[in-house]
């Protein structure tokens, strides 16, 4: 059997951003200044930074709880055949969901509409359906929401590439 | 940094629909200015709302939980909503979250006055 030699992800940026609000722009500008060389068709790039927003927001008004003296840490590896982003926040805040989010209430339009839901609620709906995976680890206060996206290996053809969760 | 660079314009596009014109960014944070929008359209006489969003810049789950505020007052008030000048990539949002089913989408403002 032929073996695939994976490489050891190359880190691509690494930067910490204050708890204050506005913060999610500049995550995601930077997060596309880092992989723009790698020529992501636009909707992926497009995918990518909303779901490096929605995390970072979350980042921020959940985990740090809005406190202004706690960075967020980000983080983007490509290691040639996916790209991975970490956001890291230091507060211990309730992130809104348990785990990696799959017992998360969906959000749904008709319910939102007749006040069974409130009409927020959308943000890890969002980033779920924007990256190819997703998961959560914690060490004490430290909390990391890792994305996933592939990437077109180069010199094949990229094919369909699917959506993982919900 | 809280830069919420929001601008909402309403204009009477005919006797029954106003359009608000939005630019910059649509997040929680613009709710102010939005629903500021639609009541100055609903005193106007608006029956029908058309939202112009070929200059929004960036759009979040806080812009969309916004935008589901608004669909509740305007069903409450019977105007129909439609909207135009949304991205590919927001375009497909509004289909993740089904709001294209409670708002109807069009490629232009004449498509969007004539639906």
């Amino acid at each position: 059997m032929n073996r695939v030699a994976c490489p050891a992800p190359r880190r691509l940026a690494s930067f910490a951003l204050a708890s204050v609000p506005g913060s999610e722009r500049v995550a995601l500008t930077q997060v596309a200044d880092s992989v723009a060389h790698l020529n992501l068709p636009p909707q992926r790039l497009n995918k990518l930074k909303t779901a490096v927003a929605e995390v970072t927001m979350n980042a921020i008004e959940h985990g740090n709880d809005n406190r202004a003296d706690l960075d967020v840490d980000i983080e983007v590896l490509y290691s040639g055949t996916e790209i991975v982003v970490t956001v890291t926040d230091h507060g211990g805040g309730d992130p809104g969901w348990a785990g990696d989010g799959d017992d998360a209430e969906i959000p749904d339009l008709d319910r939102k509409l007749s006040g069974d839901q409130g009409p927020r609620g959308w943000g890890l709906f969002l980033i779920r359906h924007m990256v190819d995976g997703m998961k959560v680890t914690v060490e004490g206060e430290r909390r990391t929401v890792w994305l996933t996206l592939r990437t077109p290996v180069p010199g094949r053809p990229s094919g369909g590439l699917r959506h993982i969760g919900g | 940094m809280d830069k919420s660079m929001t601008s909402m314009e309403v204009r009477m596009a005919d006797k029954l629909t106003s359009v608000i014109d939005i630019r910059g960014d649509v997040t929680a944070a613009s709710e102010p200015a939005l629903m500021a929008a639609y009541e100055e359209a609903s005193r106007q006489g608006a029956r029908r709302l058309v939202l112009n969003f070929s200059r929004l810049e960036y759009m979040n789950s806080g812009g969309i939980g916004m935008l589901v505020t608004l669909l509740v007052r305007a069903n409450r008030q019977h105007q129909p909503l439609a909207a135009y000048g949304l991205s590919d990539h927001y375009r497909g949002i509004f289909e993740l979250t089904r709001l294209d089913e409670a708002i109807g989408i069009y490629d232009d403002e004449r498509s969007a006055l004539a639906g």
